[in-house]
């Protein structure tokens, strides 16, 4: 469940961040229509990715309502965070895809 | 013509939302404390240990009880212990003194390390939230039926906000603090677009776990007006053999936990029923505990013979359509849950509150603004004012005074839980006429200010009146008891974070929030 908690919430600042306006206001500019892209194509990859991980660990009864749990949780906290800590929200995005092949191999 | 949808819309989501919004919360509030019920029941009847013993031990024990307390009894049932459920829980019914009639239960707790009776205090425990947030505390069938509208309101509420709501996408990241009546519509929308897949969840399957009450039409026309047949066939009830009318030697019981293991690929037995017990027939009934799938199952069942120990019957695999209706009752009822996953329920189950909380304020905060000048608010505002305090920071009170009265009521009192419950509905029924006196801003501070001391001081409390407080129950690892405490401290310290809060935001001097418009209006023309 940490591994898929780790990747959704890396997985929803990435399309955080695909955003211009929350671009604009984390980052300081706007992004270039590339890395938008990337960061949204990334963005999906890593949710598809968590949906995995959720799912391979413990069949798809549990896993789909352990997935949906961790999709609203990673959700909830990036968006609490987001206007009171915005830089500790990037950088705990960047530590949990930074730990989540860790875990993977775990 | 989109617009107007759009405008009919928000305004059924409006009005529908106001009438039920007070009586959604407490369903919501109880209904997440409820996830809890087992732990709550616990550290409210601290006298019964949490001991870890396996099924079989406490299951011979069981039987050694009942054969020796209760020998000629028609039925006896036992519940056995689980992680979560600590006690040992054994019943038994006497034969009916006439034909027809239903003999009288007894019921006995029992230690399941040493198979010795326990009395613990007279108390309804989270049960009592469990089913006040369907019941309501009114007579069967009102209660239901109150509740199973409110759902239906609910979804109602949810779906209009969706339409609603423009821009779900683009606004899906954001919350603004501290801009006043805006950021409690971010607020609002947050928690409910990024909690949807549970508010939804939540919603639709408490209407599927009352549908043969809401929507009986099939059931009347297939089975024409019989609803006990729909009943019978749905859940076929366990046949029971005859009476030999020899009396019988009772096997060992525990050997039977193993066998139903395999017949369920390793599920375990929650409840046992004893058939006619002292006969050369009697019959063993081994009823699954749905803790270990998501897919509820009321109906499992293995029966064996007690005497041989020979496989009578097992009920045959769930039908599809009942396997659908069975996971919407499994998710809500979250019982398979692990630790983890409980929590983020009762997180969840919060942030459904929060979204109806924030609602209410919404509603009325839209409309002081227009009366901001005047000195006196119009009656409607005031009502709405009046009961918006009293179902929100009213109900946490009412809360805290409930396990307040656990620990300070006499345990030796005649009805007991029953004045734990009126203590309940007292303090809650004193916090409307508090906040009718006060005036709305001091209403909620005082409000939330003795919910914050009340709940901050439920440890304390347990500690003065029971040997079972943080002191022993940490270092001993009993989370079950330290986790209540904690959990008290955690929610007195966000109500007095509340409390502050809304002191504070009644000081913000004028300049400030002028300041604050011009960048709302402008993100509005975005």
């Amino acid at each position: 469940m940490l591994l898929a908690l780790m990747l959704c919430y890396g997985g929803f600042t990435a399309l955080c961040l695909s955003m211009d306006r929350h671009h604009t206001e984390l980052l300081g500019h706007k992004p270039s229509v590339r890395r938008r892209h990337s960061l949204k194509i990334a963005g999906w990859i890593l949710l598809a990715l968590s949906l995995w991980a959720a799912v391979s660990k413990t069949g798809w009864s549990l896993g789909l309502v352990e997935w949906s749990a961790v999709l609203m949780l990673s959700a909830l906290v990036l968006v609490l965070l987001l206007p009171y800590r915005p830089r500790l929200a990037l950088s705990l995005a960047g530590l949990s895809l930074l730990a989540s092949p860790v875990a993977a191999f775990a | 013509m989109k617009d107007g949808f759009r405008q009919a819309m928000a305004w059924l989501h409006t009005w529908t939302g106001l009438i039920f919004g007070w009586l959604l919360f407490a369903i919501f509030l109880t209904g997440t404390l409820a996830y809890f019920k087992d732990e709550i029941s616990h550290w409210m009847q601290p006298e019964i240990p949490a001991r870890s013993v396996s099924s079989e031990a406490s299951l011979a024990l069981a039987q050694d009880y009942l054969q020796q307390h209760a020998p000629g009894a028609s039925r006896w049932l036992i519940d056995l212990p689980s992680a979560r459920e600590p006690g040992l829980s054994v019943r038994w019914q006497q034969l009916p003194a006439k034909q027809g009639e239903r003999g009288q239960f007894t019921e006995k707790r029992l230690d399941p390390q040493t198979g010795t009776e326990v009395q613990g205090r007279e108390t309804r425990g989270g049960e009592f939230f469990y089913r006040f947030h369907f019941q309501l505390q009114m007579p069967y069938p009102w209660g239901r039926w109150l509740s199973t509208i409110a759902a239906m309101v609910m979804f109602i509420g949810l779906i209009t906000g969706i339409i609603t709501h423009k821009k779900i996408f683009k606004d899906f990241f954001t919350f603004r603090p501290r801009k006043g009546q805006r950021s409690w519509l971010d607020g609002h929308n947050a928690v409910g677009v990024l909690v949807l897949p549970f508010h939804l969840m939540i919603t639709y399957s408490s209407l599927v776990i009352f549908m043969s009450m809401v929507m009986p039409a099939s059931i009347l026309a297939s089975y024409k007006g019989d609803v006990r047949a729909f009943f019978d066939d749905v859940f076929p009830a366990s046949s029971v053999p005859e009476l030999a009318g020899k009396p019988g030697q009772l096997a060992p019981m525990a050997p039977l936990l193993e066998r139903a293991r395999e017949q369920w690929s390793g599920g375990r037995v929650q409840r046992l029923t004893v058939n006619n017990p002292g006969d050369a027939n009697a019959s063993v009934v081994l009823v699954r505990d749905g803790a270990d799938r998501v897919v509820h199952d009321v109906s499992s069942a293995v029966t064996f013979n007690g005497v041989t120990g020979q496989l009578l019957s097992s009920t045959p695999q769930q039908p599809v359509a009942m396997a659908i209706a069975g996971s919407f009752y499994g998710l809500h009822m979250g019982r398979f849950a692990s630790p983890v996953v409980r929590w983020l329920y009762f997180i969840f189950g919060l942030a459904s509150t929060a979204l109806i909380g924030t609602g209410l304020v919404i509603w009325l905060g839209k409309r002081q603004l227009k009366h901001a000048k005047s000195a006196v608010m119009p009656f409607e505002l005031r009502l709405v004012e009046v009961l918006n305090i009293a179902s929100m920071s009213g109900l946490t009170v009412a809360v805290a005074a409930f396990f307040w009265a656990n620990r300070l009521l006499p345990v030796e009192m005649t009805n007991r839980s029953d004045w734990e419950v009126n203590s309940f509905f007292i303090v809650w029924g004193l916090s409307v006429i508090h906040a009718m006196v006060r005036r709305g801003r001091s209403a909620w501070v005082e409000q939330l200010a003795l919910a914050a001391f009340l709940f901050c001081a439920v440890p304390l409390l347990n500690a003065l009146t029971t040997p079972y407080h943080l002191g022993t129950t940490l270092p001993q690892g009993d989370w079950m008891m330290a986790g209540f405490d904690l959990a008290c401290l955690v929610s007195g310290l966000f109500l007095a974070w509340a409390a502050w809060k809304m002191q504070r935001s009644g000081q913000v001097p004028v300049a400030t929030r002028q300041r604050a418009k011009p960048i709302t209006l402008e993100r509005e023309a975005n």
